[in-house]
């Protein structure tokens, strides 16, 4: 009988491979006749001699001929590239700006991880490798901010930790916090809300298991290491309270008053609110220097960002508490200042009002989608929305408030939820993902113009792409201008860490600047004459332009 | 030795069906082998040499030999070159036939990829085993985005434009409405192509081939056997083959290997591009067909896209009329091969008995050419011409 089939490495392929980890690109080179060769073989194909060496190539090189896969969730470009030694490789330009490349761009050698982890050949482009670096110093600032606040004194050391409220959230956060080894007690008035919530979680923690992630006994552990309750009381055993509960801020406030008399003084009270005033839900407590908003996001145990929201009187030991705890949970926590929002969703705000504005005006959901994947998002906003369950959130969020908008409206009264129901403003075939375009959407789309009175007409791809960025940039100069981000850098870590955001385009504040500010303000004002005052640039963003600043100046770190 | 007029194709058979559902592999080279003996009124047993592609399961020859009861063999050869492998097996045949190593050759290719959920792969080839995979990108990378990678290196050197590309799907759509048994037998309009999505940019949905399965065959004789039988006869003037590869980092990609085995096509039927009647050309992608109509010598080089926007591959209107059953773009690309199929029309042309509303009315000298592999890096060209007496 054969045994396993024989996996063979060649020589070259080890050699190759050692390079490219200290990213080096190598070429063969035969030391009879002179010339070099990919891929490398053990002899030389142009003299046949087996007296060969290893010759180190630049990288560089230049687009021969590039196509691109269709847009998604990376930005792939097939491409022949002319090395500067003259070769002529087939490779693939990753992680860069696919939809600008040109014949005859240069392009330059990035090792990638293949599916099994492999290190392999990959180009990327110059203007890529700027916007990850910028990345980088980006995210190393968000770093040094958290050892800033450790500084003082040692976090105090955190492994029980009480989650108020067995909804969607806490369960996220809830297995957040199993998943990094915290031990977990859930704390809610609805006894039947915890079946649902350990169902997911062994669900999430299954699931890991089966796609090789987790170890079955490490899985057992930490799923044994959640505790649920009815009795608040119970929150004293725990040395930090993160509270999930609906996002009210009555409610709010009568459960931290609540957590505030039952847990241990010295423990921090987090509240996990994405909308309201940090500082009203403070006042509720004796120890408002110990709340702090951990805003998670939605899946919690899988989103890397953690808006970490500095209420006025929250202090330091607190914030270095909240961002090590953060850390510990495999996330980037960013400290933002308190406000409507906070950060990330200010800028999805801005972004997703004027994408609704424009499904009125005439164009379709997958014309807007389009624009925002070629311009570098791994989605759509109408997808996401749809993924997310927005139909019904923007819903109930308006039907709180007595707010009325013409197509939320009409899409939630025809059941059309997102994917879940299998339409929303796609429609999905039965167990598919993938959004089609829907007549029956479009039928929705015109009534609600109609209904408004507005006359339907086609917008330019252009104008899209500057209606859905541009007010991003605006509202990021605003939080910079309230003080709610700290550095613009800030709101581009929340963009790529909580919004999909590439890494090769850096983030809204950075492409603020690629564009340069001063063409950001122009392209505004233009918006003002042809859409409304809505796009008045902010007084920050025009200060800057004047003086011919930039956003994301940061210092190498 | 030249083989121009020393072999024929005396019969050939396409299956019908586009998907082979509970239809085995093997199955299907029975049913064109058998189609294609009974069309040129020979048996199983007048077969003394054998060709087939990876496509033939199992053994390869060795089980389609014993599964069809091939008792009298004295020859086999089983290339394969992708695509391209059958345009190979008939140059193969006509040698062996004119050197006396067989009288009557059997050439079979069926494949079902649709009904075998296989996807655009090429049955018999284990891509792990391609040696320079270990050095390949990190994400794999489906053929159609070399075709892309040419057409818009194309685009760029020549000026080419998609709307020429679409010309060539218009064109072989003209021709499918006539097969009964094309996969896509609706007529496109210019903006009907243009309208379909891109898959790889350039190229749109419509620039791609069909995927099918299915297959054919062709017997080869004689001209002396031939002659005997009771049907047309079509004799090899000439064939060639070329391939061309990545050569260790020296492609050049703007020329397929198309232009060396057209030529030595060319010389050894005394023949030039001008004297063509008709050309099945391999239309895995539109641009496989633009490319080639330079390789081969119909038009300059760059000057493709210009020849089918012109109108020129549409029979009755144009000077080259191609694909005149609609083709791998249309019709049938069975098992991701257009070698046999291509043969087979072009036969069909020669013989006069294509459709009437597509024959072409002199039919004296026709071509087929067929391109296996990827002609953004390793590919296998070969060209037959056929000619009636």
């Amino acid at each position: 009988m054969r045994g396993k089939t024989e996996i063979l490495i060649s020589s070259e392929l080890q050699a190759f491979t050692e390079a490219a980890q200290r990213g080096e690109f190598n070429l063969r080179e035969c030391l009879d006749c002179g010339e070099v060769h990919h891929y490398p073989r053990a002899h030389c194909p142009l003299c046949a001699s087996r007296n060969l060496g290893w010759r180190a190539s630049t990288g560089q090189g230049r687009i021969y001929s590039f196509t691109r896969m269709p847009a998604g969730r990376r930005a792939i470009a097939p491409a022949i590239v002319d090395l500067d030694e003259g070769l002529r490789l087939n490779s693939v330009i990753l992680d860069a700006d696919v939809h600008k490349l040109a014949i005859g761009d240069p392009v330059q050698v990035r090792f990638q991880p293949d599916a099994q982890g492999a290190l392999r050949l990959a180009f990327t482009t110059p203007d890529a490798e700027t916007a990850r670096a910028y990345s980088d110093r980006a995210f190393a600032a968000v770093d040094a901010d958290r050892e800033g606040f450790v500084a003082g004194a040692e976090p105090a050391l955190v492994t029980t930790v009480a989650v108020v409220g067995a909804g969607n959230m806490g369960i996220g956060i809830a297995t957040a916090f199993l998943k990094a080894g915290f031990s977990v007690l859930m704390l809610d008035q609805n006894d039947e809300a915890f079946d649902r919530a350990r169902t997911r979680i062994s669900e999430t923690f299954q699931r890991d298991v089966q796609r090789g992630r987790l170890d079955p006994a490490q899985a057992a552990d930490q799923i044994a290491a959640l505790q649920t309750s009815t009795d608040m009381a119970r929150v004293a055993e725990a040395d930090l309270v993160v509270e999930a509960v609906w996002e009210d801020m009555a409610l709010k406030q009568q459960v931290f008053a609540e957590l505030d008399r039952l847990a241990r003084p010295e423990v921090c009270l987090c509240s996990n609110t994405s909308t309201l005033d940090i500082d009203a839900i403070a006042a509720a407590t004796r120890r408002p220097d110990r709340v702090v908003g951990l805003h998670f996001f939605n899946p919690a145990h899988v989103m890397k960002l953690l808006e970490v929201v500095r209420g006025a009187r929250t202090s330091d030991q607190t914030l270095a508490l909240a961002t090590h705890v953060g850390t510990r949970l495999g996330k980037v926590p960013v400290v933002v200042g308190n406000a409507h929002g906070f950060v990330g969703n200010r800028l999805m705000i801005a972004r997703e009002h004027e994408a609704g504005r424009m499904l009125l005006e005439g164009a379709l959901p997958n014309q807007i989608d389009a624009v925002l994947t070629r311009f570098g998002m791994p989605m759509g906003t109408f997808e996401m929305q749809d993924m997310a369950g927005g139909i019904e959130l923007s819903y109930r969020a308006r039907q709180a408030r007595g707010e009325k908008s013409p197509i939320i409206d009409r899409l939630f009264a025809a059941g059309r939820l997102g994917q879940k129901t299998g339409k929303g403003y796609y429609r999905y075939a039965p167990g598919k993902n993938r959004p089609l375009t829907d007549p029956e959407a479009t039928a929705i789309f015109e009534e609600a113009s109609r209904a408004e009175g507005i006359t339907r007409k086609p917008i330019a791809d252009s104008e899209i792409e500057d209606r859905l960025i541009l007010p991003m940039i605006n509202e990021g100069a605003r939080l910079m201008a309230e003080g709610i981000a700290t550095r613009a850098s800030d709101i581009d870590v929340v963009w790529q860490t909580g919004f999909g955001w590439p890494s090769w385009k850096g983030g809204p504040m950075y492409h603020a600047d690629r564009i340069g500010l001063a063409n950001v303000v122009d392209r505004l004002n233009a918006l003002v004459k042809s859409c409304g005052d809505r796009f008045a640039p902010a007084p920050y963003l025009a200060d800057l332009a004047a003086k011919g600043g930039c956003f994301s100046e940061l210092e190498e770190i | 030795m030249s083989i121009s007029g020393k072999a024929c194709i005396a019969g050939i058979y396409e299956h019908p069906t586009r998907r082979a559902d509970g239809i085995s592999t093997a199955q299907l080279h029975v049913d064109v082998a058998l189609g294609a003996l009974a069309d040129a009124g020979l048996s199983l047993a007048d077969v003394d040499g054998y060709f087939c592609g990876a496509d033939a399961p199992g053994l390869g020859g060795f089980s389609m030999a014993e599964c069809l009861g091939l008792t009298n063999l004295r020859y086999m050869d089983t290339t394969e070159t992708g695509g391209s492998s059958y345009l190979l097996h008939v140059s193969h045949a006509a040698r062996a036939i004119a050197s006396g190593q067989c009288n009557v050759a059997l050439i079979t290719m069926a494949d079902r990829p649709l009904a075998a959920n296989a996807g655009p792969v090429l049955a018999g080839v284990d891509m792990s085993l391609v040696p320079e995979r270990e050095f390949a990108a990190p994400v794999p990378l489906p053929p159609v985005f070399g075709y892309a990678m040419i057409a818009r290196r194309h685009m760029y050197e020549f000026g080419t434009t998609p709307e020429q590309l679409a010309w060539v799907k218009v064109a072989a759509s003209h021709h499918a409405q006539y097969n009964e048994h094309a996969k896509l037998r609706e007529v496109l309009s210019l903006a009907d192509v243009m309208e379909s999505p891109l898959v790889a940019d350039p190229l749109r949905r419509a620039d791609c081939c069909v995927v099918t399965d299915g297959g054919g065959a062709m017997v080869l004789t004689s001209p002396e056997i031939a002659r005997s039988l009771k049907r047309p006869v079509v004799k090899i003037a000439g064939a060639g083959e070329a391939m061309k590869h990545n050569a260790a980092g020296r492609m050049q990609p703007m020329s397929s290997a198309g232009q060396f085995s057209a030529a030595k096509a060319f010389e050894e039927a005394g023949a030039r591009p001008g004297d063509i009647k008709y050309a099945s050309l391999y239309d895995s992608f539109t641009i496989t067909v633009i490319m080639q109509l330079e390789d081969i010598g119909f038009c300059e080089k760059g000057q493709g896209g210009r020849f089918a926007a012109d109108g020129n591959l549409i029979s009755g209107v144009g000077k080259l009329p191609f694909n005149t059953d609609g083709g791998g773009l249309c019709s049938n690309h069975p098992g991701n091969k257009g070698g046999m199929t291509k043969m087979l029309e072009a036969v069909r042309q020669c013989r006069g008995e294509a459709h009437p509303a597509v024959q072409v009315p002199n039919h004296d000298l026709v071509l087929a050419h067929g391109t296996g592999g990827l002609m953004s890096s390793q590919h296998m060209a070969g060209t037959v011409i056929l000619e009636a007496e």
